[in-house]
């Protein structure tokens, strides 16, 4: 307990410091603008910053990156609250309860509870990475290469269970994303793998290239092709204070959000959308009888907003005591890490201790900052939604563009950015889900590396996965969670709740 | 026979890109499980995926319909001229001396068959968008940061139908200056901002 206090002392001294409050504001800031903006994601933004974060200290950048994901939790609920689009993928199911608030005129107390109930989710969920941080890294660091193999394997496929539509086509896509992480050099015998001769492939393919044209400029297109009726706004925000009844029924929603968005974020394949969708569906569930449901009660908005941002939180949990990203935007922090020269794993927090402890006291300072930022400048933002789509994509284009080219000043990894815009363009038409894409591009390299380990261990003989404890109970867990989802009842149940 | 043609397509790209993966991997030493050469886990993550797109391609046929989206004539003809106009202009192009460095050869290929898709207007967001970013990529070294940005918005503006004269070029102004202050005068990136000759 001394030591933790010792740890967060130290933790906050990093994260005061004028320029990691300043990045962490910056993140926050562009994290509520994108979350209020509806078409751009934070994955997308993440990879378009990922070029400019290289100056900054690995702190720094982690700190402002950090705090996009989590303001984004923030933003997306405004514009759900007041046009009735989801401004976030996480904050669809707040469109449901929310604009029907504003609708009878209390937009100003939807508003207000889900900064509020983000607020304590945050600051919740923030305690929660810092208790559990050195307690998972003990554990990590009696990992041998089998354990990790199949933690990694774990993780796959639950990512690709969680993902939206099929199972079996998104763990397709989990080794589409592995098969691209082989081009390059291969690490122990040196040989090109895959790069056609090309000599800007020996190093891979561009990470930053592969997220800003699956995510990035194949949403550009897409937004193009359907353009969104953003209706003018209409509803009054009024008034932000919460009624005694209000406060009374959307208390026990904030705390049970909580703890789903939380337990929910640290799954790996979970994070801010599921997390949501999970403590709606529930919330739903308890409140039988009072038929409010639908015709804006608070509950629905209180417990979801709550869960999306814990959930947003703990999804840092399994990367930085384990090295593995849970979603589509951690593997984002993956590659800005291993760009800064950091390889993310158990021993992160003894050798990165700034890293760490300055990056979980900048979530919670990060947090002050959102209620600030949302609460009372909620009008800026609003106005911020009156700007048109068609002065944001070139905007959007271009700092992509410049981006990419920055990383390693090559023309080459523009022209690569196009190709994974027209892969990420195909995607979307045939409903492969992108997102396990990223996760397994990122995971592939260190799943080789360990694969090869733990059997030149075991001279050749598979059974080792098995032997080993660790690695055998996670292998019957991926084992069970992937035959669960092949049933078909479960199956219907789960595209009931990701359809909301 | 209710096809789900969108599973159908998925099954058929995972399967293609499967096999073209077995194929190259073939130059690959394997070595053995308790050596793994560099052609080992390629090998395993490809027939893996061949193993999924066969099932994706399986259920195709049983998981209701599910059409993709219709596709005109002209869809079709400028989607088949513009990959083979980039196929032919490529090498033709990288055989001259004047293009050889810089990948302007594969730009410039790239960039000609997104002018040709751009005919239809279905494809028209996709190819303006992805015009944009190659006449970026050719004209960046050369042409410098400002010249490139410019073109970018420009081309990319054709994408929506709804842009006026004067809205773009108050885009440009502002992006200019933008990009200006954040990429050479704060983060001073090695780029030509502007033409060299």
């Amino acid at each position: 307990m001394e030591l933790l206090l010792a740890n967060l002392a130290h933790g906050f001294g990093v994260a005061l410091s004028f320029d990691n409050l300043l990045f962490a504001l910056l993140g926050a800031l562009i994290g509520t603008a994108i979350g209020v903006l509806p078409g751009i994601g934070p994955v997308a933004t993440i990879s378009l910053l990922l070029p400019i974060t290289f100056g900054q200290p690995a702190t720094t950048a982690i700190i402002m990156l950090a705090g996009i994901y989590y303001g984004a939790q923030y933003g997306g609920s405004t514009t759900a609250i007041l046009l009735n689009l989801p401004g976030e993928v996480s904050s669809v199911v707040t469109t449901l309860e929310g604009y029907k608030m504003a609708r009878n005129g209390r937009a100003g107390a939807a508003l207000a509870i889900s900064a509020l109930g983000s607020f304590f989710a945050g600051s919740v969920a923030t305690i929660l990475v810092a208790a559990s941080g050195p307690l998972l890294t003990e554990v990590a660091l009696s990992f041998g290469p089998a354990d990790y193999f199949s933690l990694m394997l774990l993780g796959l496929i639950i990512s690709a269970v969680l993902a939206q539509g099929s199972v079996v086509k998104s763990v397709g896509m989990v080794v589409l994303g592995v098969a691209l992480g082989l081009v390059g050099t291969d690490v122990q015998t040196g040989q090109q793998r895959f790069t056609f001769g090309i000599p800007e492939l020996s190093d891979g393919l561009n990470f930053a290239a592969i997220a800003m044209g699956v995510f990035g400029i194949a949403e550009i297109i897409l937004n193009l092709e359907n353009p969104e009726v953003r209706s003018v706004l209409s509803t009054k925000v009024g008034s932000l204070f919460l009624t005694k009844e209000e406060w009374k029924r959307a208390t026990p929603s904030v705390l049970r959000g909580t703890v789903i968005g939380s337990v929910l974020g640290i799954l790996p394949g979970g994070g801010a959308s599921l997390a949501s969708f999970g403590s709606y569906m529930m919330e739903r569930k308890l409140s039988k009888g009072r038929n409010e449901f639908g015709n804006g009660a608070i509950e629905g908005v209180a417990g979801p907003e709550a869960a999306n941002n814990a959930a947003a939180q703990t999804s840092f949990i399994p990367l930085l005591t384990l090295g593995i990203p849970s979603n589509a935007v951690m593997a984002l922090m993956v590659g800005a890490l291993i760009i800064q020269g950091i390889q993310p794993g158990p021993r992160m927090v003894e050798a990165q201790p700034d890293l760490f402890w300055g990056l979980i006291c900048s979530m919670w300072i990060g947090n002050v900052m959102l209620l600030v930022i949302n609460l009372p400048m909620i009008g800026m933002w609003v106005k911020l939604l009156q700007v048109p789509y068609k002065y944001m994509y070139p905007a959007i284009l271009t700092f992509c563009a410049i981006g990419v080219y920055s990383i390693n000043n090559s023309v080459f990894d523009v022209y690569q950015t196009v190709f994974f815009a027209v892969l990420g363009y195909v995607f979307a038409k045939i409903k492969m889900e992108p997102a396990p894409l990223l996760v397994g591009f990122v995971l592939g390299p260190m799943m080789e590396e360990h694969l090869r380990r733990a059997m030149l261990l075991s001279r050749g003989d598979p059974m080792i996965f098995i032997q080993r404890p660790i690695s055998g109970v996670l292998l019957v867990i991926a084992a069970l969670a992937l035959g669960l989802m092949l049933l078909p009842g479960l199956r219907k149940k789960k595209e009931a709740a990701m359809a909301g | 026979m209710r096809i789900n043609a969108k599973d159908l397509a998925s099954g058929i790209l995972l399967v293609a890109l499967a096999v073209i993966g077995l194929w190259l991997n073939t130059e690959h030493t394997l070595g053995s499980a308790r050596r793994m050469g560099p052609g080992y886990m390629p090998m395993l993550v490809f027939w893996l995926e061949l193993g999924l797109g066969a099932i994706v391609l399986a259920t195709a046929f049983f998981g209701g319909t599910d059409p993709l989206e219709k596709w005109t004539k002209l869809d079709f003809v400028t989607l088949f001229v513009g990959i083979g106009v980039t196929l032919v202009a490529y090498p033709l192009l990288a055989a001259m001396p004047a293009l050889q460095a810089n990948w302007y050869a594969l730009g410039i290929a790239m960039a000609i068959g997104f002018a040709v898709l751009a005919v239809s207007p279905a494809w028209r967001p996709l190819a303006m968008i992805l015009l944009a970013m190659c006449v970026f990529g050719v004209l960046l070294e050369q042409g410098g940061l400002m010249l490139a940005i410019t073109s970018l918005v420009i081309v990319s503006a054709f994408a929506d139908p709804t842009h006026r004269p004067l809205g773009v070029a108050g885009c440009v102004v502002f992006l200019l200056a933008l990009c200006w202050w954040v990429f050479i005068y704060e983060l001073d990136i090695r780029v030509n901002v502007w033409p060299v000759f």
